[in-house]
C-alpha cells in the first residue's frame, strides 16, 4: 500500500461530495432563478468539475487496486454528504435521519467489501 | 427550499425511482458489453476501449446520461440528505439482480450489508414521507 492511497482516496470523496453539494446548490437555485443565472451555471460547472476530478482518480485509483478495496470507501460518501447538507446547505438533518445514513453507509462497506 | 415552485412536470419522487432503476440497468448493461467484447483484444480489454464495440456499451452509456439529467431533476426539488441516501439502494439492487439474473453467489457479510442499507432505507423513507405530506 503506498502514500497515493491515502492521499488520492481521500481526494475522490472530496471530489464527490463537493460536487453533489455544487450540483445541488446550482439545481435548488436554478428552480427559482432559471438556468439563465451566471450563479447557477458557476454552480452547475463546479459540480460537474468536481465529478469529473473524482470520476478521474476513481479510475487511476481502479487501475492499480481491487474495486472491493476502492468502492467501501465510495460507501462512506452517504454519510459525508448527509452531514454536510445538514451543514453547509443548512437542510434539517434529524437522529432518525442521521442513523438511516449511517447504517446505509455501512451496508454499503460490508456489500462491497469482499 | 423550494416547496413553493413545485414541479409541472413529474413528481420528483417518481423521477428518483426512474434514475435508479437507469442506474441499476446501465450497471448490468456495461458488464454484459465489457464482457462481451473482452476476447476482442486481451490487451486493450483492460482498458475498457474494446466495449465500445457492443451496442450494448452504447445503450448503458445514454441510460447514463438520463440517469444524470434525471438525478439533476431530482437535486432541485429534493434535500440532498434525503436524496442521495435512497438513491443509494442501487449499491443492493445491483447484488441482488445478479444473484436473481445471472445466478451470481452472496456471501453472508454481504446479506449482514443487504440487510443493514434496508433498515437505514426504511427510516431515511420515514422523513421523505412526511416531506412528501409537505409538498
Amino acid at each position: 500500500m503506498s502514500w497515493q492511497v491515502f492521499v488520492l482516496i481521500p481526494i475522490a470523496l472530496i471530489a464527490f461530495v463537493t460536487g453533489q453539494l455544487f450540483l445541488k446548490r446550482g439545481m435548488e437555485s436554478s428552480a427559482v432563478k432559471g438556468f439563465r443565472d451566471k450563479k447557477v451555471l458557476t454552480f452547475l460547472a463546479c459540480g460537474i468539475s468536481s465529478m469529473t476530478i473524482n470520476f478521474l482518480i476513481t479510475l487511476g485509483l481502479l487501475a492499480h487496486l481491487d474495486l472491493s478495496f476502492v468502492y467501501p470507501f465510495q460507501g462512506l460518501s452517504v454519510i459525508i454528504i448527509s452531514l454536510a447538507a445538514a451543514v453547509i446547505l443548512r437542510e434539517k438533518l434529524n437522529f432518525r435521519l442521521t442513523v438511516g445514513a449511517l447504517l446505509i453507509s455501512a451496508g454499503i462497506v460490508l456489500v462491497s467489501l469482499s | 427550499m423550494t416547496e413553493k415552485t413545485r414541479s409541472r412536470f413529474a413528481n420528483p419522487w417518481l423521477v428518483l425511482g426512474f434514475e435508479v432503476i437507469c442506474v441499476l440497468v446501465y450497471e448490468l448493461l456495461q458488464k454484459r458489453g465489457a464482457s462481451e467484447t473482452a476476447h476482442l483484444s486481451l490487451v486493450w480489454s483492460w482498458t475498457g476501449i474494446t466495449a465500445l464495440a457492443s451496442p450494448v456499451t452504447w445503450l448503458a452509456m445514454s441510460l447514463m446520461i438520463v440517469s444524470l439529467l434525471s438525478w439533476l431533476y431530482v437535486l432541485r426539488y429534493i434535500p440532498l440528505s434525503i436524496a442521495f441516501p435512497l438513491s443509494r439502494v442501487v449499491d443492493i439492487l445491483v447484488p441482488l439482480s445478479c444473484w436473481m439474473i445471472l445466478g451470481e453467489h452472496i456471501s453472508g457479510r454481504r446479506w449482514c450489508g443487504i440487510a443493514l442499507v434496508i433498515v437505514g432505507l426504511i427510516l431515511t423513507a420515514k422523513p421523505a414521507a412526511q416531506l412528501e405530506e409537505k409538498l
